[in-house]
């Protein structure tokens, strides 16, 4: 049976949609078992067209990007009302992706360095006319509405994407697995004690061993692997942007316990090497961290 | 006398990004006002505070998954710049390689993904008709030629730069993965096909030329400036100065981006988060500029590669130079492919492409401020850093490429919306039967 398809992109960046169409001539397989109600990217149907369809009348409810708008909600809780299946597509949707870093700082804070301070303006002013506003922080998309499926990445792969769709298209279940990047990777282990950390521009990297074991904060061991480790295959530190996979809760936390196993080094040397932790190990998932949450608390109490 | 009108079209599909237009209409029939609404933006230029900045390669293409790689690179050569490194000439000519395979590959998902549709279905034709899924149905030739076209230049992106979208290999000092023989003997092989069916690609725009001469050389045609970058005058994606055109076609700036200052001025739209770039020192809206392929090649004396030139003097017999049409964007965007295939062809047969020599073990992060410029596929590109002693970012601006557009997208929507719905053009505008029914 074709399935009814929508895919709707929240704030974001498209690489999800480019990850999709870069199926390239497998998208003739594909393209068939469907039949799209709604992708804004490729199809020109428009919002009311969403908006009118019948509840629950979608088979499979794609949302890419995450909610800095308020209409980006509106559009995530329609996607929730029409589709029977929902599914997080990309770390955005997951986690928040990378626009959850910006919760580190105040929304007003976010508009004043675009809209009044930046080097080049020269008629500052934060704008509002047919414009949706802004939300105060980043919410990664399952606190706001649930979902059926989670699908992360940054983007997900071709291959990812393609295996979750031909899964739900036939009726199969799409789960995640508990391995991590590191059981995907090509280089050799050794056991790790870890004196000092380089940055990723620093000396040069031996194309055949542990990217970690030589020093340099590669987070495949706490990152689900989904990816096939594309990037320590080509000598460049995991950066994270997959998330945890779905046994571990906080991403960052886990990454820094595990340092503190693996680097002979004391707290504070092992502080003064990471001097942006929220950065280094919160990269697409920051929204989503215990942090990230508690800094919302904070700041709503402080409204009040 | 009907009442004051307000027409929305939310959200404008087949665009990177989000946007809405509204367009006014008074009560005697006259357009008042057209808004392009950009309706998001997430604060980059806020959040790339406080991290290290070799990581800003990484970051910052999440700006736009169609065009990872010119983020990719003007961060690197941001921070670069910054930090007075200079990269060996063998991981430069690697980053050229890499901006020419997603230049190749965004042109041609944006010839045949999201502006075919318009030419082949027809604009007055069935929306439901009017994408390349259609296409791909109705034209299976083309559809196959489209989506191999589009691989052709994401494989190579992914082999250059780790994955195509959102490459990693490029950081300040060099790039951190070499390019195998093996990897370059692939593409050599590969190439001849991708020449082959650029032609074809050339073939076909020239054919939609043809069909759509009367609304292309009539329907928003409009004059504004134009902003991009050349090396000696040929036309330049990587590394070069950047030149400003008048709508008269004179060129009254050639700068080098890291003064960009003195020319961009950045209007902040009531309406609209993203903003409108325009020429400083006219002011705003006369010195609206446009980028992106039009642009590029009005302000080009030339293409850098010969069967471009060729294309190049074909467009500018028939059109002229500067060109103002807005629909020539597309012709110049197919001519802009062929360069860019040209240029991978010539840096895939360049013995360094293989080196090895592409990273610096020595380099030192230091407190600056740098400025790295490149041409996206949708117009120039500009980031500038600060970093303190220890390479830590203290402050961003970025000026992205679409932010150049915006402004002149919005004027010739103001001109196409007059000669719609004042003048009726559509009426009596030329229009072929469409290919897709």
């Amino acid at each position: 049976m074709v399935k009814r398809i929508a895919l709707a992109q929240l704030s974001s960046c498209w690489g999800c949609d480019q990850s999709l169409v870069d199926l390239h001539l497998r998208l003739l397989d594909v393209l068939p078992e469907l039949d799209i109600v709604y992708w804004p990217a490729v199809v020109d149907y428009k919002l009311a067209d969403l908006e009118a369809l019948p509840k629950k009348s979608i088979h499979l409810g794609f949302v890419e990007g995450s909610c800095r708008t308020k209409e980006d909600v509106h559009l995530l809780k329609v996607m929730r009302e029409k589709s029977k299946m929902l599914i997080a597509w990309g770390s955005c949707s997951a986690y928040g992706g990378v626009q959850g870093l910006g919760n580190q700082w105040d929304l007003n804070e976010l508009l004043e360095r675009k809209f009044l301070r930046a080097e080049t303006i020269t008629d500052g002013r934060i704008p509002e006319e047919n414009l949706p506003g802004f939300t105060e922080q980043i919410t990664p998309n399952p606190d706001i509405v649930p979902f059926e499926v989670l699908l992360p990445g940054c983007p997900p792969t071709s291959d990812n994407t393609a295996e979750a769709l031909t899964a739900l298209i036939e009726g199969q279940p799409y789960d995640l697995p508990n391995k991590t990047v590191c059981d995907q990777c090509p280089k050799e282990r050794e056991e790790k004690r870890i004196k000092k950390f380089k940055r990723a521009h620093e000396g040069h990297i031996d194309p055949n061993k542990c990217l970690l074991d030589q020093g340099y904060l590669c987070l495949g061991f706490a990152t689900i692997g989904l990816c096939g480790a594309q990037c320590p295959t080509v000598n460049t530190p995991c950066k994270g942007c997959f998330g945890p996979p779905p046994n571990i809760a906080d991403h960052g936390a886990k990454i820094i316990s595990a340092l503190g196993a693996i680097a002979d080094m004391s707290p504070e040397e092992l502080q003064k090497a990471f001097p942006d932790p929220l950065g280094s190990f919160y990269f697409t998932d920051y929204a989503a961290s215990y942090l990230s949450k508690i800094r919302e608390k904070l700041r709503s109490e402080k409204k009040k | 006398m009907t009442d004051e009108k307000t027409i929305r079209i939310a959200p404008v599909t087949r665009l990177e990004g989000h946007g809405e237009l509204t367009i006014k209409i008074s009560k005697t029939g006259k357009v008042k006002d057209v808004q392009f609404n950009v309706s998001s933006t997430r604060f980059f230029e806020k959040f790339l505070e406080g991290r290290f900045a070799e990581e800003a390669p990484r970051i910052a293409p999440r700006i736009c998954g169609i065009c990872p790689e010119p983020h990719h690179l003007a961060a690197t050569k941001a921070v670069e710049a910054a930090w007075d490194i200079t990269p060996p000439p063998a991981a430069v000519k690697l980053r050229r390689l890499l901006i020419n395979a997603k230049q190749f590959s965004s042109h041609a998902l944006h010839f045949f993904a999201l502006a075919a549709p318009d030419f082949l279905a027809g604009p007055l034709g069935d929306p439901a008709l009017r994408n390349v899924v259609a296409i791909i149905k109705a034209l299976p030739d083309v559809g196959k030629m489209a989506l191999e076209v589009m691989q052709f230049g994401q494989d190579l992106a992914a082999a250059v730069g780790g994955k195509a979208i959102h490459p990693v290999t490029s950081t300040p000092g060099g790039m951190l993965n070499p390019f195998s023989e093996e990897k370059r003997d692939t593409f050599l092989k590969r190439v001849e096909k991708a020449k082959e069916q650029t032609l074809e690609t050339v073939a076909l725009a020239k054919k939609v030329v043809e069909d759509y001469w009367d609304p292309i050389t009539k329907l928003a045609v409009t004059p504004t400036y134009y902003l991009g970058m050349h090396d000696k005058g040929n036309l330049e994606i990587f590394d070069g100065n950047l030149r400003v055109m008048d709508p008269k076609g004179k060129i009254v700036a050639d700068f080098k981006p890291k003064d960009y200052r003195k020319y961009y001025g950045e209007y902040v739209p009531n309406h609209s988060y993203a903003t409108h770039i325009y020429y400083l020192p006219v002011g705003y809206p006369a010195g609206i500029w446009r980028a992106n392929s039009l642009a590029r090649v009005n302000v080009a004396d030339k293409m850098a590669t010969p069967i471009a030139n060729e294309a190049l003097q074909e467009m500018r017999d028939a059109l002229g130079r500067p060109i103002h049409a807005t629909f020539a964007y597309h012709w110049a965007r197919v001519i802009e492919i062929v360069q860019a295939v040209e240029e991978i062809e010539g840096l895939l047969k360049d013995p360094d492409i293989v080196s090895t020599d592409v990273k610096l073990s020595d380099v030192v992060p230091k407190k600056g401020d740098g400025v790295g410029c490149v041409e996206a596929p949708r117009g120039t590109l500009l980031h500038h850093y600060w970093t303190d002693e220890k390479g830590i970012i203290t402050k961003v601006n970025m000026v992205v490429a679409t932010n150049n557009n915006i402004a002149g997208i919005e004027k010739s929507l103001m001109d196409a919306a007059k000669q719609i719905f004042e003048d009726k053009a559509h009426e009596s505008l030329k229009l072929p039967d469409p290919m897709i029914k």
